[in-house]
């Protein structure tokens, strides 16, 4: 009997001692592949932060309107140093996934796949943000010149209000893009949209009516006035 | 290589584009200055039309004559999106084609007029041909009597801008007419600018500006009153200021080798004596214009600040400020916030449409504090404060200098 258990015991030991054995090589590359990775990671943030600096980065952020986008989390934050915490943390990431694939583990693979096949998506809704964002900045600040200088009042108004409309569509695409509340999202953009369109139609009917039957009136009616006689060249 | 076997002494450009009301008394007018003041010389018309349909054409032919007339292709040009301040799309076409017919030709001695303008005289002819078929002169450029508030681009920023950059002191270089030499014609084809992007508005005055900078002799000639050219919808003021100042500076690109050598300006010689002003002269209204400036202060500091130093943000604050009866916008003040918009167009700080449409509240405040100023002037007490302004563009040209130079002191 006591030969069995011995038995028993030695074989389940050797069988323990092969898969550590097996398991081992694997753990030995995932290690190498995380030292590899923040090695890596450290050395990219180096340069990208020196190619950044050199090409003045924040201050052309700023000019595009991605420093509304780049300085989260914190306003002392700049952009250069957002920017390149992401990629560090990305490659990190990265080849922490990379690093799971070596253990040849079924569970961590599959998700490291999916991950990488995830990528393509999120790379296309960050450039649909970066790209939402500098026309954002342009639209809001060509309406804002064009109002000031059509002398209305509430330029700035009109001009947050293009801003926000253009980041919340930028957003919504990106969102959608990500597949994350696709269906909610469209309900909201349709209810958000009916209602500016309402609330404006009932504002111009209710409101000013009157006063935009004049306007109408004096553009079809009327040659332009005032300045417009005056020849500034 | 001209064609000297034409046996041709003057060019006379005609520009027109449906313009049958007016071009038959242009050529007639044209017609009795070249019989009194140039009847020894062979003329040719040209006539550079922009696809008229209204029988313009026909018109000049019949006033003209055959033999006597060189119709050219002028087309309608690159069309901007939105239309040029003085209405004629294609101009710089039309240009580049009577001047082209002129160096053709060999002629020596071509003037260009606008066959929509209806003050043309005979005595036009005296005045921008006669100094350069008589008195060796390669550019005549016109000089309008103009009221206060009229052309007041040219006033504030062209005129004192294109005299301190190139030492010459042209009042009107952006002026629709001139008159040029043979040897001038041959060298305006020499230029690359023909096809640039602001070609079609800023091609006279690229024309003034390449006469300045060559070697060549320049005068001016008084016209009396131009009167009003309309064709089509006149544009806004943002856009006129756009498109004006923004071959202004586009220019100033080009040339940065030959206005950084430049110090002072001369005057040059004039032709005929300045009369009145027209009586009947629009003006402007001045509150609106000063609401316009305080208004653009108040919402676009932020996009002046990207270009203009704290001082000038301080010193507008003040003038905002400022009761209407002591608004005043100091030369020195104004002549520097120009330098430094056309350095950070240079630096295309921001995109160049809202850098130049930017500028426009605080052109508002200026032409509002000059008109202020020369309420019931004369002509000559316009020209005095004038010579003021362009006094302040001189004097803070080695500010526009240094920053040109050294551009990261302006952020």
């Amino acid at each position: 009997m006591w030969a069995e258990i011995d038995q028993i015991l030695r074989q389940a030991t050797r069988q323990i001692a092969d898969h550590v054995a097996s398991f081992l090589p694997g753990v030995l590359v995932a290690l190498v592949l995380i030292l590899a990775t923040v090695v890596a990671a450290a050395l990219v943030r180096a340069l990208l932060g020196r190619a950044l600096r050199g090409l003045e980065f924040d201050r052309h952020a700023d000019h595009l309107g991605l420093a509304v986008l780049l300085g989260w989390p914190s306003s002392t934050t700049s952009p250069s140093q957002t920017l390149t915490r992401v990629v560090y943390w990305t490659v990190v990431v990265l080849g922490l996934l990379l690093s799971l694939t070596a253990l040849n583990a079924t569970i961590p693979s599959r998700f490291a796949l999916s991950v990488f096949q995830y990528l393509p998506n999120l790379l296309a809704a960050l450039m649909i943000l970066v790209v939402g964002a500098i026309a954002a900045r342009f639209l809001s600040r060509s309406v804002l010149i064009g109002a000031v200088n059509m002398q209305i009042r509430s330029a700035r108004l009109l001009s947050l209000a293009v801003r926000w409309l253009v980041l919340l569509i930028a957003v919504a695409m990106a969102l959608d893009h990500l597949s994350i509340g696709r269906n909610v999202l469209l309900l909201a953009f349709g209810i958000l949209f009916g209602g500016i369109v309402l609330a404006a139609a009932l504002a111009v009917g209710l409101g000013a009516r009157d006063a935009v039957s004049r306007a109408l009136e004096r553009q079809l009616q009327e040659p332009p006035r005032g300045d417009d006689e005056v020849n500034h060249v | 290589m001209p064609d000297g076997g034409a046996g041709v002494d003057v060019i006379v450009g005609l520009t027109s584009h449906n313009d049958v009301g007016t071009v038959g008394a242009v050529v007639r007018a044209l017609q009795d200055g070249l019989a009194r003041y140039a009847a020894s010389s062979a003329v040719r018309f040209v006539l550079a039309d922009a696809g008229s349909t209204d029988g313009t054409r026909e018109a000049v032919r019949e006033a003209v004559g055959p033999s006597a007339l060189v119709e050219v292709e002028s087309g309608r040009g690159a069309e901007l999106g939105e239309p040029p301040y003085h209405g004629q799309h294609g101009r710089e076409a039309a240009l580049r084609a009577i001047i082209e017919t002129t160096h053709r030709l060999g002629a020596r001695a071509c003037t260009v007029i606008d066959a929509r303008l209806q003050s043309v005289e005979p005595e036009w002819i005296d005045r921008l041909l006669v100094p350069v078929l008589a008195d060796g002169f390669d550019y005549v450029s016109p000089y309008y009597a103009r009221p206060v508030a009229e052309g007041a681009i040219t006033k504030g920023i062209v005129y004192p801008m294109f005299r301190a950059l190139y030492g010459v002191r042209l009042r009107q270089p952006a002026a629709g007419e001139f008159g040029c030499s043979g040897r001038l014609a041959a060298h305006y084809l020499e230029q690359d600018f023909w096809d640039a992007e602001f070609a079609p508005v800023g091609i006279d005055l690229w024309l003034a500006v390449a006469a300045a900078c060559g070697e060549f002799r320049s005068c001016e000639a008084v016209l009396g009153t131009r009167g009003a050219v309309s064709r089509g919808a006149p544009t806004d003021l943002s856009t006129t200021l756009k498109q004006v100042v923004g071959s202004l500076f586009a220019d100033l690109e080009r040339r940065v080798d030959v206005w950084q050598r430049v110090r002072g300006s001369r005057a040059i010689p004039i032709r005929g004596a300045v009369g009145g002003m027209d009586p009947q002269a629009p003006t402007v209204n001045v509150d609106g214009l000063m609401e316009s400036f305080r208004l653009g202060y108040r919402e676009l500091r932020e996009i002046w600040t990207w270009v203009l130093p704290p001082r000038s943000i301080v010193e507008l604050r003040t003038l905002t400020e400022t009761a209407a009866e002591r608004f005043r916008f100091d030369d020195r003040l104004w002549a520097g916030i120009v330098y430094d918009f056309a350095v950070g167009y240079s630096l295309r700080v921001m995109p160049r449409d809202h850098l130049l449409r930017s500028l426009t509240p605080l052109y508002s405040g200026w032409l509002a504090s000059f008109v202020l100023q020369m309420e019931g002037a004369s002509l000559q007490g316009i020209e005095e404060r004038v010579e003021r302004v362009c006094l302040a563009f001189e004097s803070e040209k080695r500010h526009l200098i240094s920053r040109w130079r050294w551009p990261e002191r302006l952020r």
